[in-house]
């Protein structure tokens, strides 16, 4: 389905009537399951993902390529001095509008795999846990563009709650340009934040930050785009990325002080500045 | 398979479990009654993507979500069913017949088992392992035993629904996921809604594009008021199947069993059953008894990881421990061998052979008996608000 994309010069609306600038909704929530050592559920818009991180734990006996899962540490087999991060990605068959059935092997799938992988391997302090593996399980339930960035979100969530230390939040977003590449239009917005149906039809890419600098953690462009918008684009998505990790802290700032205040944990030395009323 | 996990207890505590359990009534680890079910939480229609979705949590924190899609897809014709159809056309008169006498067209649709599709995704295992397509096949063998199901499926003669059934467990499976995943698949098909059919007869299917007017594939017996439950045909009361967990332990039959419970049972069995919903009955006039009408689908007897635990040895026939430390002839040993083979109080035993028949059928009627166990179940689930 072509995507008329010339009404967006019309009113500066986008098709699910956003600014350039705007980010859909953005919900998450940590600790949604119980016998998990870290989980979240995050939905950007209609993508919905669900995080279960179990570990660091000794590594389990070696399932060959069946368990799908994608080393980002750096060592072999969690044997190194470093803990390995495994990710295995399931997208479900009822995810996307047309029901597709996503094997395990799916060369897409192992890609996001590895991508997530080496993105939080960098920013987990993986160091700490010699000998050891941490297993990200990620379930796709719901697809509507920026799967990448989503996988990522949940992920950085998941492990927080796992209580696994890391440097910052990982935080990922989407941005794209409105006008195509072979559209010779000097005009072009950057966009921030595609949907699935701005995702066919504009170039667009995927990039992570970590926490609140503007070092770049992860950048994929899969899209032809010209090089003069690129950096248009870059600025829009770190700029989102900075209000993507503002909502990740919030989520987990308000579960933190639920749970001082149920009782679950003991209020820590370092909460004292964190007002809990 | 995964329902032969290890669980790391020793032959003591599995003595200790199993003389427990086996006491009338049997006391159960975490104080449940031997038909008391653990709580847990659960929520339908969480994928709007979806023809119907459903999650369940359980209490130990295992968690699944089933998702169903629909697609329209054209039937097959054969050869031999178009022989039928034409002697079909003969004697119920021209189309104009057929549609006024529902009853008559419900008998005429037809269903095939390939019309649906169901997939379970174990985090962890291959998608071809072993035990996920023996799950698989056990769900979907509750889901097409008594035929009916597909038939709800026909549009027309050349058209069908196919649905798919995406099953994933969430957790890793600490506990034999098999209640988990059919309850859940209960819940996600009493929720499951298909587009209204605008078109008539035999041409190509046409759609209501009103999502609020899309009929459940199972319907409800809240939102069907009287005159429309008498037109009802008693095939469109029933409701999806459930798949249950039931174990013996001695003659004890206990549902819901843990993984620890499981490690020492004589008998785990899935027995999957179907239960016509309450209105049915109360318009039959068979209400009066609190309960529904259950009908026993399937029976498969599961292999309790109790077969492989190690067994216990009694004090006297320990060579490291009691009078005969040292000391052990041959004939002591035969002695011993002798002990090993025989039951002792207090003595874990793995079992072995099968079910006692006395016992199944104790079983059966357990969770078959009206007002009982599944009853509520069903109750529950039917109770989760849905939409």
């Amino acid at each position: 389905m072509p995507l008329d994309t010339s009404t967006y010069n019309l009113a500066l609306l986008r098709v699910d009537g956003r600014r350039w600038n705007e980010l859909r909704r953005v919900h998450a929530q940590i600790r949604t399951q119980a016998a998990a050592d870290g989980s979240s559920y995050l939905e950007m818009g209609h993508t919905k993902v669900m995080c279960v991180v179990t570990g660091p734990s000794e590594p389990g006996p070696r399932r060959g390529t069946g368990g799908g899962g994608a080393g980002g540490g750096g060592a072999a087999a969690g044997a190194g001095a470093k803990a390995e991060v495994v990710v295995s990605i399931v997208i479900a068959g009822f995810s996307s509008v047309d029901r597709k059935r996503h094997g395990r092997g799916d060369k897409r799938t192992l890609e996001l795999q590895s991508t997530v992988a080496n993105a939080l391997a960098a920013s987990l302090h993986t160091h700490l846990f010699p000998h050891s593996q941490v297993n990200i399980s990620l379930h796709v339930l719901s697809q509507d563009g920026s799967l990448l960035a989503a996988l990522i979100n949940a992920a950085t969530l998941a492990c927080v709650d796992a209580g696994i230390p890391m440097t910052d939040y990982v935080a990922a977003c989407t941005a794209g340009s409105t006008s195509t590449y072979a559209a010779n239009d000097e005009g072009a917005d950057p966009l921030l934040d595609l949907n699935h149906q701005e995702e066919q039809e504009l170039p667009g890419l995927t990039v992570a930050t970590l926490g609140e600098s503007d070092r770049v953690v992860v950048l994929v462009c899969e899209s032809r785009v010209q090089v003069s918008r690129l950096e248009g684009m870059l600025a829009v998505g770190v700029d989102g990325c900075k209000q993507v990790r503002e909502i990740l802290d919030r989520v987990v700032r308000e579960k933190g002080r639920r749970m001082v205040q149920e009782g679950t944990v003991e209020k820590g030395i370092g909460l004292n500045e964190m007002d809990v009323d | 398979m995964a329902s032969s996990q290890h669980v790391l207890l020793s032959p003591a505590e599995l003595a200790y479990l199993h003389a427990s359990l086996s006491l009338a009534p049997p006391i159960r680890p975490d104080g449940r009654s031997p038909t008391q079910f653990r709580p847990l939480v659960a929520e339908t229609g969480i994928l709007p993507g979806t023809n119907g979705s459903a999650r369940i949590c359980f209490a130990d924190g295992t968690e699944a979500i089933v998702g169903v899609k629909a697609e329209v897809e054209r039937t097959a014709q054969r050869s031999g069913d178009e022989t039928v159809f034409l002697e079909e056309g003969g004697a119920g008169g021209d189309d104009d017949d057929e549609e006024e006498e529902a009853g008559q067209g419900l008998e005429k649709r037809k269903g095939d088992a390939s019309w649906v599709e169901m997939t379970v995704e174990i985090p962890g295992l291959r998608d071809d392992d072993s035990g996920t397509a023996f799950l698989a096949a056990m769900l979907s063998e509750a889901l097409l035993a008594d035929g009916g199901f597909t038939k709800r499926l026909w549009i027309n003669r050349r058209f069908h629904w196919k649905l798919y059934l995406d099953i994933i467990l969430i957790s890793p499976p600490l506990s034999y996921p098999l209640p988990l995943l059919s309850l859940t698949t209960h819940l996600a098909l009493l929720s499951t809604r298909l587009p209204r059919l605008k078109s008539e007869g035999d041409e190509d299917p046409f759609f209501d594009d009103d999502w609020a007017a899309a009929p459940y594939l199972f319907p409800r017996t809240s939102s069907t008021n009287i005159a429309t439950a008498k037109s009802t045909t008693p095939a469109a009361a029933i409701r999806p199947p459930i798949t249950l967990l039931v174990m013996a332990v001695g003659n004890n039959i206990i549902f819901d069993p843990s993984k620890e419970e499981l490690a020492v049972a004589d008998v785990a069995l899935a027995v999957s059953v179907t239960g016509s919903s309450p209105s049915h009955y109360a318009a039959t006039g068979t209400g009066e008894e609190a309960g529904r009408n259950l009908r026993l689908l399937s029976i498969r007897t599961v292999d309790p990881p109790s077969r492989l635990t190690p067994p216990g040895l009694a004090n006297a026939a320990n060579t490291a421990y009691g009078p005969s430390n040292g000391t052990m002839g041959t004939q002591k040993m035969a002695e011993a061998r002798a002990a090993e083979t025989e039951a002792a109080e207090g003595v874990w035993r793995p079992p072995r052979g099968g079910a006692k028949r006395m016992v199944l059928g104790a079983l059966v009627q357990k969770v078959l008996e009206r007002g009982g166990v599944v009853d509520e179940v069903l109750d529950a689930l039917e109770g989760v608000d849905s939409g």
